[in-house]
């Protein structure tokens, strides 16, 4: 039994794929031009937007037409949604009365409850962008709900629950980090830590349980935090932290004493530096680089001409560069009992110098 | 008072040249640095208020173009958090004065009134 395509099955077969090609480029064109359509909307109601926005600030003329034109956008949801996008977005560029003049315009234009609706969505994305709007304008009443959110499953629902909590509280909005045990990212830390501006009396309590945290990223940021406020009274907790399993936490803990540093930090890395691990001594040959100390001269050398590791002699030649050795570097590389490694790992170390 | 705008974002751009033409003074704006170095290069201006970030050519270009023509203009330089660092540079290119964002454009009319009544 063999079947043999007619002329006409073969024509018909031809129209039908035409039809749908036709088809496809026509479905392919319109979304093209609704795509166009909106994005042209979204700028020129952006336009109108920022125009709005600036005219509150400056507090300039009154234009009834301009007023009724601006009402008769908002009643378009996605004009709404936009508008409240720019507003957030104009906050965070102003500060003083232009900021109580923005403001003003998310309560005059009740999208306040926009905010709301938002952040009783089911979907993440929304909720997340309801708290930091409520966040951002200040709806100090949204602080029991957004603080509900801190223990949201979703990743973005409770960074955005956590960054709106320190924007309402500051230091004290922290709270949340005495029994987290998600990760908190290194994006996160930096939010968090731009939003603190200062820490109170008494604030020992907090920093001592985060530092004993299980959770390493809240061990991490609080080392952080230490660096920024140079919170010296923690200099013990943190070096206690140089025998922590996480190396991510000593290598933090390292950068953390380097800068509050006292008198005996160099002697306690020279003393610690045998126990770490290559990755936390190169951050010890790091930070001796930055402290410019004359006391971690010899010990220097010793690493240089004995550690088994090329890298840590790359790391030990450079401080000696810093310290101003070039010359004892020049003359050992010279030198004829010097082995060839060594002499390029000096050559190394001086053109680093160099460039 | 001839004053020239350099900013690319058009909120800030736009709020602060009202604020100023409020004030009476005469305003050029500029949305990019290359064009705010050709501006400065043309105009005799009183003042430049200029952002550090900006497309083409930064705020600390537009410095070294103002001390490389040997001009006299008073430079108000606008910064983000976080850059400490930029901001000495352009102390050490002869800026007269910064502003950190989140800024008050009241604040600034006020800076730029007490350098041009120097």
């Amino acid at each position: 039994m063999h079947h043999h395509i007619e002329l006409h099955e073969l024509i018909l077969a031809i129209v039908i794929v035409l039809i749908l090609v036709l088809l496809l480029i026509i479905t392919v064109l319109g979304y093209s031009f609704y795509s166009y359509r909106i994005l042209h909307n979204r700028q020129s109601w952006r336009q109108i937007i920022e125009y709005k926005i600036m005219e509150t600030i400056v507090g300039g003329d009154e234009n009834s037409d301009r007023d009724l034109e601006f009402a008769e956008y908002l009643k378009e949801p996605s004009f709404r949604a936009l508008f409240l996008d720019v507003l957030v977005d104009s906050d965070r560029k102003f500060s003083g009365g232009a900021k109580q003049s923005i403001n003003r315009l998310f309560h005059d234009f009740k999208l306040e409850d926009e905010a709301w609706r938002k952040l009783r969505h089911r979907k993440a994305y929304l909720v997340a962008g309801g708290v930091q709007e409520l966040a951002a304008m200040n709806v100090e009443s949204a602080i029991p709900e957004i603080t509900a959110k801190l223990n949201d499953s979703r990743t973005a629902v409770y960074q955005e629950a956590q960054y709106a909590i320190v924007t309402f509280k500051g230091y004290e909005g922290l709270g949340f980090l005495d029994h987290f045990d998600r990760p908190l990212s290194d994006w996160q830390q930096l939010r968090l830590l731009f939003s603190i501006h200062e820490i109170p009396e008494l604030s020992e309590l907090h920093v001592d349980t985060w530092l004993k945290s299980s959770n390493d990223s809240v061990v991490i940021f609080t080392l952080r935090l230490i660096r920024k406020f140079r919170l010296m009274t923690f200099y013990t907790e943190v070096f206690n932290l140089l025998d922590h399993l996480s190396t991510k936490v000593r290598i933090q803990a390292i950068r953390t004493l380097q800068a509050i540093e006292n008198s005996g930090t160099i002697q306690q890395f020279i003393q610690n530096f045998d126990l770490q691990p290559i990755e936390v001594q190169i951050e010890i040959l790091k930070a001796m680089k930055i402290a410019k100390s004359r006391e971690s001269e010899h010990f220097l050398k010793d690493q240089l001409w004995n550690h088994s590791q090329v890298s840590i002699k790359i790391s030990a030649a450079e401080v000696l560069v810093v310290l101003g050795e070039e010359q004892y570097l020049r003359e050992i590389s010279q030198r004829e009992d010097t082995y060839d490694e060594l002499t390029q790992i000096i050559k190394h170390a001086l053109q680093e110098k160099k460039c | 008072m001839l004053i020239l705008i350099a900013e690319d974002d058009e909120l800030i751009l736009r709020t602060v040249e009202h604020k100023l033409v409020k004030e009476g003074h005469e305003v050029v704006l500029t949305r990019n640095g290359r064009e705010a170095i050709e501006k400065i290069n043309e105009l005799d201006l009183d003042l430049v208020v200029t952002d550090i970030m900006m497309p083409f050519a930064s705020g600390i270009e537009i410095l070294s173009a103002i001390k490389r023509i040997g001009k006299k203009i008073p430079v108000i330089v606008l910064s983000s958090m976080g850059q400490e660092e930029v901001v000495v540079d352009a102390f050490d290119l002869g800026a007269s004065d910064f502003m950190v964002k989140p800024f008050s454009p009241n604040e600034l009319i006020l800076r730029i009134k007490r350098l041009i009544n120097k």
